[in-house]
């Protein structure tokens, strides 16, 4: 069996672990790890290996043996003389690109769901949030035959001015959703309007994306602001028709305050 | 009205000709003793009517006409199944069906460019089946044998050379350019409408995102077989047609049509920064300048406005596509779009093409007056109160007036000052060929009025928006489309610093090899 150098070993394992992490990332998981995340994870990786490979003075020094050799064996002077030019170059050019201006957009953080106000003002009105609620929830018991009319209606309001972005299949991909960013919620999700009272989406939808306060870019967002477009009561249809349609059911007060 | 009207017409004649077609096949089995046997695969009606109702009416009506609040809003319209033409059909030209896999593919994928989604991640094939069935219902096509698959010879792979046959065919007799353009852009010399009187547009052949099935040969392939029923894309193995092609030949076209797609020009999400170039000397003054060539670009998708009064749900133009040099003194920004018309009020032949009430074509560049030192940035719809944009928005001219540019101070849609573009040295100018135009807009880095006018300062990200206005397809004021914020950044010289830093990091890294290894060395000695 032939044996392999130490060195050669320790780099073969990081090597190996470079890659797994590649392929679980990019290709199983599907989502590209972000460089920095990879540089993190790879230091704590080579330092583990490094510590690994020195556990024993012996295992430390068959681990240095090769490098030690290409620095003091006489007989290994050309390979010397090839690294002691290859490096320094390395580093030249390592720098050098490291320290060309980067044309990266800057990164712009927010909040997907920031915290309500207590009250909103919207159709010359205020609303109390904690309070609020869905005027056409009821008729889920009182009325079915009433209800289904109005989830209907909801549904109608929808596709003539929500799907274009949300989709119509309530997935967040409409057909003009690849051209905004942020890009359009995706309610299937059990992460939106499964999280959220039905208060909460009348004032989101209400007064869109200029209505987010300042955590939530609102300057960004896309959202219409839709009391200029609907009424207050199609606003509520439209909210019947998110639940009715997913399948989630609204957060109820009870529910968030336990 | 006028729709309803024509379908009553057609629906009445349909129904007799498939009335009779059943009643023949039905009595030619009957002196036969036997009886169709039912597909294997076909659906359950009855359930798919129930995921009809969940799924499809909303577009396709409870009763498969279409005549849906969201037709309003559509362009195309949903299909109307009570006609029982579809646009996707692998049957032979004369065959007026398309097959049950047809429609299942349709439902299943979807129809790209359009409000029809792609089903198979909320539906199983099952589920898929049920529905086909059930929307032929719609037309009484559930007891319709359905047609053989059309003849597609053995298939040509492509090649520079089928490439070239294609290419000759497609121009040949204007068979394919006349509608589609001498570059495929879909720049249409005519006005088309569908059967039913609603605006059709060619396919921009160099954009296959917007391909109802898909641009791969044998697509393309049954697709020019066929034509698109309904629509004006004719039927090219119809031995009737005086353009016909041969199955040979529809390879030929079908490879050519395909190796028509953009490479370059094409919208890649993670790119969204104009890098804007320095030049020694002049920035270009023409949109010909050879150095745009050299110039990388970044192309952003343009959707409707649908966030202020008037709203615009059906937009033609897709993607916009910008570049960016500047000088010590001025930058130059290229726009550059596939429309398909020229749209010049005056002009007949443009108004002939056009919707009716023609405008100008434009373009507009929407830059915040004072560059964000925060994250804040104006409202990317026309700015805010706080933080108001400059729109700088060229426009195609008409036959009596020349192209223009003008100016726009806005806070908000409802907050517009109208300033002098002049006054402020912006200067646009715009050329349209084979279906793209392309405007070179120009300014003086420096702002000409520093309360009013954004500095363009190096080496800053500086966010940056744009519009499109296509005035053939009813475009106008707030009617357009338009992209969120992007940015733009004057790259900034690089200057010595990357290189000193580089020999000096060699230089360090030789130094402690050269010690060490002297150091060894003595000490062995
Ligand atoms: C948001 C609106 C919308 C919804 C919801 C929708 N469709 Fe469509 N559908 C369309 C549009 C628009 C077209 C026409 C596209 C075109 O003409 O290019 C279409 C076309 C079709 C076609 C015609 C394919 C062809 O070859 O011509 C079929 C079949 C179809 N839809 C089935 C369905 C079924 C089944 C559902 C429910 C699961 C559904 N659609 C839901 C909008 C919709
Ligand atoms: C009389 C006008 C006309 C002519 C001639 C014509 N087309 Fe078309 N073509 C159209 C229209 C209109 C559409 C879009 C139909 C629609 O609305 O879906 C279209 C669509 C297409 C598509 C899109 C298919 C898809 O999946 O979306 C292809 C490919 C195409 N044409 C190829 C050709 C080729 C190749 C020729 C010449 C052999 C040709 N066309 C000739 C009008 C024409």
């Amino acid at each position: 069996m032939i044996k392999i150098p130490r060195l050669l070993q320790a780099v073969l394992v990081v090597a190996f672990i470079y890659v797994a992490f590649i392929v679980v990332f990019d290709v199983v998981l599907g989502q590209v790890i972000p460089a920095s995340l990879l540089t993190m994870y790879m230091f704590f990786v080579i330092a583990g290996v490094f510590m690994v490979f020195t556990f024993t003075e012996e295992s430390a020094r068959e681990l240095a043996a090769p490098i030690k050799a290409l620095v003091e064996d006489p007989r290994k002077k050309a390979i010397r003389n090839v690294v002691f030019a290859a490096l320094p170059l390395a580093a030249a050019a390592f720098t050098y690109y490291n320290m060309l201006p980067s044309y990266q957009a800057p990164v712009e953080l927010r909040s997907i769901h920031p915290a309500p106000p207590s009250t909103v003002k919207a159709f010359g009105k205020r609303y109390d949030l904690s309070t609020l609620e869905n005027p056409f929830r009821k008729y889920e018991k009182e009325d079915p035959e009433k209800f289904e009319q109005l989830v209907k209606e909801g549904g109608n309001i929808y596709v003539g001015n929500c799907q274009y972005c949300h989709g119509d299949k309530l997935d967040g991909k409409g057909p003009f959703a690849q051209g905004l960013n942020p890009i359009p919620l995706n309610f299937q999700d059990i992460g939106t309007i499964a999280q959220l009272q039905e208060s909460f989406l009348f004032w989101r939808i209400a007064t869109g994306g200029p209505g987010l306060p300042e955590e939530a870019t609102p300057w960004l967002s896309s959202m219409p602001v839709w009391q200029n477009f609907l009424t207050e009561d199609e606003i509520w249809k439209v909210i019947l028709y998110l639940y009715d349609y997913t399948g989630h059911r609204p957060r109820s007060w009870a529910q968030a305050h336990e | 009205m006028s729709r309803t009207y024509l379908k009553m017409e057609l629906f009445h004649y349909f129904k007799m000709a498939s009335g009779m077609k059943v009643l023949i096949v039905f009595f030619m089995l009957m002196s036969m003793g036997v009886l169709a046997p039912v597909a294997a695969q076909t659906g359950d009606a009855e359930a798919g009517a129930e995921v009809y109702a969940r799924r499809c009416t909303w577009c396709h009506g409870e009763y498969g006409d279409a005549l849906t609040d969201a037709a309003e809003r559509l362009n195309p319209p949903p299909r109307d199944f009570t006609f029982a033409q579809y646009k996707i059909k692998s049957t032979a030209f004369d065959n007026y069906f398309p097959n049950d896999d047809d429609l299942f593919r349709m439902i299943r994928d979807g129809m790209p460019g359009t409000a029809m989604p792609g089903w198979a991640d909320v539906l199983s094939d099952r589920e898929i089946r049920n529905l086909v069935a059930y929307i032929k219902t719609f037309a009484g096509l559930e007891e319709e044998e359905p047609g053989p698959s059309m003849d597609y010879g053995k298939q040509i792979a492509s090649s520079a050379e089928s490439i070239e046959q294609g290419k000759r065919l497609f121009h040949e007799d204007e068979r394919c350019v006349e509608c589609h353009g001498r570059e495929g852009k879909g720049d249409a010399v005519k006005g088309l409408k569908d059967d039913v009187g609603f605006r059709t547009w060619p396919r921009n052949l160099t954009k296959p995102w917007a391909f109802r099935a898909s641009n791969d040969p044998k697509d393309i392939f049954t697709r020019i077989s066929t034509g698109i029923p309904g629509t004006q894309m004719p039927a090219f193995a119809d031995p009737a047609s005086d353009k016909k092609l041969t199955i040979e030949e529809r390879w030929h076209v079908a490879n050519y049509v395909n190796s028509l797609a953009k490479t370059q020009e094409v919208v890649k999400p993670e790119n969204t920064v104009v890098k804007a170039e320095k030049v020694d000397g002049d920035v270009p003054d023409t949109v010909d300048d050879p150095r745009w060539e050299r110039t990388e670009s970044s192309t952003f998708f343009l959707v409707s406005q649908i966030v202020g009064e008037e709203r615009f749900f059906t937009p033609s133009n897709d993607t916009i596509t910008a570049r960016a040099l500047y000088s010590d003194v001025d930058i130059a920004i290229l726009l550059e779009w596939d429309d398909r018309t020229k749209s010049i009020p005056g002009d007949e032949t443009a108004e002939k093409i056009s919707d009716p009430e023609i405008a100008e074509d434009g373009v507009a560049i929407q830059l915040p007056v004072k560059i964000p030192e925060g994250t804040e940035k104006p409202y990317f719809g026309m700015g805010d109160a706080t933080y108001p944009v400059n729109v700088w928005h060229w426009q195609s001219g008409t036959t009596d007036e020349p192209q223009s540019v003008s100016l726009m101070n806005a806070k908000g849609f409802a907050d517009i000052e109208r300033r002098d573009a002049e006054k402020s040295a912006i200067s646009a100018h715009g050329i349209y060929r084979n279906g793209t135009w392309r405007v070179l807009v120009k300014r003086p880095l420096s702002a000409a009025d520093k309360e009013k006018d954004i500095e363009l300062i190096e080496g800053k990200a500086i966010p940056i928006a744009f519009a499109a206005w296509d005035g053939s397809n009813s475009e106008k004021g707030s009617r357009h489309t338009m992209t969120t914020w992007y940015w733009i950044l004057l790259k900034p010289g690089v200057g010595a610093r990357p290189i000193i830093s580089a020999a000096f990091a060699g230089f360090l890294v030789f130094g402690v090899l050269l010690w060490w290894q002297r150091t060894a060395s003595t000490k062995r000695a």
